[in-house]
């Protein structure tokens, strides 16, 4: 996605007057500043840039009430998965831990959202700017917003930029993010969930794919046997992107920069980190995810102590689907085919203690299959 | 009663015959932060004029994929 030049980002369209629910509001009623000020740089003292972040009540809460009810348990806005993870992984010395603190407000923490920067403009992350002049969207565009911070990996996998892969089939059917990813799903609903897995309104294969277990359904057979044993993923996905070693620092001028390695496209099944009512299946796609023992080094050394307590295969949803893979070819295209599977072989030695429990040991490896269904 | 009454037509006079709304407050189509925001050849300028002093924000030592 292009960057827009600076005064784009700042350029409102004289419409937003028509808006019948914000043309109403001045712009200092929620940015501040002095709207009388014939100098820009003074009538810019006290502006503030985003008024919905952290606390959205003041400019949004008098009219969507329900909405900022639970605005801060909004995933996109708490960030809690992040603190909760790298809390386990992290060295309880207090020292230790204000480094850290220090570390995630200054790298990790940047990458949140709100209410303007998914319906009002881009997210800061990826350099701000208005979407379309300060209008108002109902519905964030999916590759300014969505797949502006979540490109990398879901983006090129949906987009099927990755070589050699496919679109996902829900792109080629015009599908966009919130098709699956609702509004109730990104604006909280009052809970602190630990992950967005947990999430009561994030979305499920079978909210759509409603018929798949009816005796009338095509390959219902296949999708019965399969059904809690293996995730939507492990069948349908296409090999995705997986990243290592990243390292945050700030440069001599003081700036923040992240250095990660290059990533590597794979396809790995994995035993289920984190299995549930909601997600009780036994395999699950796993994806190699950025973080290492020297992530934070910088700031601190030794930051991530409890480093093997939690996987560095991750759980993962990969948005690469497609109804035929090569893993769903045959029962022995999966079946018996240990290189699709996470073996000890393929973790490195140093986070092999960290993902014992994801591992696949060799005699859990579905056994090649004679029997084949129609 | 006729009280009442009067301060009920002033109320109809007002909704039918002054256009817009209201109770809506000074138009903000007259402020400065409208004037300049929606004028792309002031943008320019001014983005221009902070770019000569602003110092660049993102570090050139990241690498990889975020």
């Amino acid at each position: 996605m292009e960057p827009l030049a600076p005064h784009e980002k700042i350029f409102v369209d004289s419409d937003i007057v028509d808006d019948e629910n914000h043309g109403e509001i001045a712009c200092h009623e929620c940015h501040g500043g002095n709207p009388d000020d014939l100098n820009w740089k003074t009538a810019h003292n006290g502006v503030v840039k985003d008024p919905t972040y952290p606390d959205a009540t003041t400019a949004c809460g008098d009219c969507h009430d329900e909405i900022n009810e639970n605005y801060k348990t909004s995933l996109h806005v708490s960030l809690r998965p992040y603190k909760l993870i790298t809390d386990k992984r992290a060295s309880t010395n207090a020292f230790i831990r204000n480094k850290l603190a220090c570390a995630m407000n200054t790298h990790c923490y940047k990458c949140h959202s709100s209410c303007g920067q998914c319906h009002i403009s881009r997210p800061d992350s990826v350099e701000g700017g208005f979407l379309d002049g300060h209008l108002f969207q109902k519905k964030p565009p999916m590759q300014e917003v969505c797949t502006a911070c979540h490109g990398a990996r879901v983006g090129k996998e949906y987009f099927g930029e990755n070589k050699g892969a496919l679109p996902d089939v829900h792109r080629e059917k015009y599908m966009k993010c919130d098709k699956c990813h609702t509004g109730d799903e990104m604006h909280g609903d009052g809970k602190d969930y630990a992950n967005r897995y947990e999430v009561e309104d994030g979305p499920k294969c079978t909210d759509c794919h409603k018929e798949i277990y009816k005796r009338e359904a095509e390959n219902v057979i296949t999708h019965r046997i399969h059904k809690d044993k293996a995730s939507c993923h492990v069948c349908h996905a296409q090999p995705y992107k997986n990243c290592s070693a990243c390292h945050v620092g700030k440069d001599k001028n003081g700036l923040p920069f992240y250095q990660s390695k290059a990533s590597w496209l794979d396809f790995k099944i994995g035993l289920n980190p984190l299995k549930s009512e909601k997600r009780p299946e036994r395999f699950v796609t796993l994806r190699h995810i950025p973080v290492d023992r020297g992530t934070f080094d910088f700031y601190v050394k030794e930051a991530l102590r409890n480093f093997d307590s939690l996987p560095t295969w991750k759980l993962a949803t990969p948005h690469s689907i497609r109804r035929k893979t090569q893993q769903n070819s045959s029962c022995n295209a999966c079946h018996g085919n240990e290189s699709l599977f996470l073996l000890e072989k393929d973790v490195e030695d140093k986070e092999k203690k960290a993902n014992k429990d994801v591992i696949v040991p060799a005699n859990l490896i579905p056994r090649k299959q004679k029997w084949q269904p129609k | 009663m006729k009280c009442l009454r009067l301060i009920g037509l002033a109320i109809a006079f007002c909704l039918i015959f002054i256009p817009g709304n209201p109770f809506k407050g000074e138009a903000y189509e007259d402020t400065q932060c409208f004037k300049c925001h929606t004028s792309a050849k002031k943008l320019i300028e001014i983005t221009r004029e902070i770019a000569k002093t602003r110092p660049a924000l993102k570090s050139a030592e990241t690498k990889g994929e975020g």
